[in-house]
């Protein structure tokens, strides 16, 4: 029964619902926009690593880096077309 | 066919590996789908015309559960994996069927959450907001929904044929998959949802 439950996933488990936690404390304490943000921020992405690494397996293969290197990109690609969009349609550059 | 016993079965042949990587770029292309669903939401945001804003409509309790269920199916189809790679078909399959229930159970609550949507006057049409909300959200859901059926099918496949590589590699390239919509849930979750209610 043990080895079905390796200690990795369940730490990874644990670890998620805790940033969860962290990430929702934003709602039920009262706190400026800026520094909400910046918590979601920092939880979102570790969590995002978190399931990727542990849960995915990115890095057991040998095209670890060619994987690293698609979903970097596909990162880039993302933020650049998020932070773009907001810089020339909403903030007004 | 070429069958490597020092790796897991899914990896254990060229063709199953490339299929593994070549999954992985395909994810790199939903990341970039999802990219421009977020980019239109963010414009989108405060465009609520008469009808209600996130602030409005967005309720911590049903937020929770959603939350839960799939972070928890992320959770147990890994454990299904790992059995997996230990050879346990029949834990294997127990695994899967947890991920798929609750998988439907998260399916359920947002269909309950859209129907709240709608009685507080939030349809697809209200507002330049409802619009970018219902089709980031629906997208998201829409995998989900797919991706009941595409475990279900796999589950059926083990059934029958047992762990070969073929199935294996099927069943991991659908745990992949399966990980990514909680990936993104997690940024619908913080970015739509929290920034919403904050």
């Amino acid at each position: 029964m043990k080895e079905l439950f390796p200690l990795k996933q369940v730490m990874g488990f644990v670890f998620s619902l805790l940033l969860t936690a962290v990430a929702l404390t934003v709602y039920f304490i009262d706190i400026s926009f800026t520094n909400g943000m910046t918590i979601l921020l920092f939880t979102a992405f570790i969590q995002a690593a978190v399931q990727l690494v542990v849960f995915m397996h990115a890095g057991e293969s040998e095209d670890k880096g060619s994987i690293f290197t698609s979903i970097y990109y596909a990162v880039f690609i993302a933020l650049a077309t998020i932070f773009g969009s907001l810089l020339t349609l909403v903030w007004g550059y | 066919m070429k069958i490597n016993h020092t790796l897991p079965l899914e990896y254990s042949t060229e063709e199953n590996r490339l299929k593994i990587l070549g999954f992985w770029i395909f994810l790199g292309a939903e990341i970039a789908l999802f990219a421009t669903l977020f980019a239109t939401y963010f414009i989108m945001v405060d465009r609520t015309g008469s009808g209600p804003g996130g602030e409005e409509v967005f309720k911590a309790p049903t937020l929770i559960i959603q939350t839960l269920l799939l972070l928890t199916s992320s959770f147990t189809i890994g454990l299904g994996i790992n059995a997996m790679r230990l050879g346990r078909a029949k834990a294997m399959i127990n695994f899967f069927i947890i991920t798929l229930v609750l998988g439907v159970g998260f399916i359920g609550v947002e269909i309950y959450e859209f129907v709240q949507y709608i009685h507080e006057g939030l349809t697809l049409q209200t507002s330049g907001f409802s619009a970018a909300l219902f089709t980031t959200l629906g997208t998201h859901g829409a995998h989900v929904t797919f991706g009941v059926f595409w475990g279900l099918a796999i589950v059926m496949q083990i059934k029958k044929y047992g762990l070969t590589p073929e199935t294996a590699n099927k069943s991991f390239i659908f745990s992949l998959y399966w990980h990514f919509l909680d990936v993104v849930w997690i940024f619908i979750f913080s970015f739509v949802y929290l920034k919403g209610m904050m």
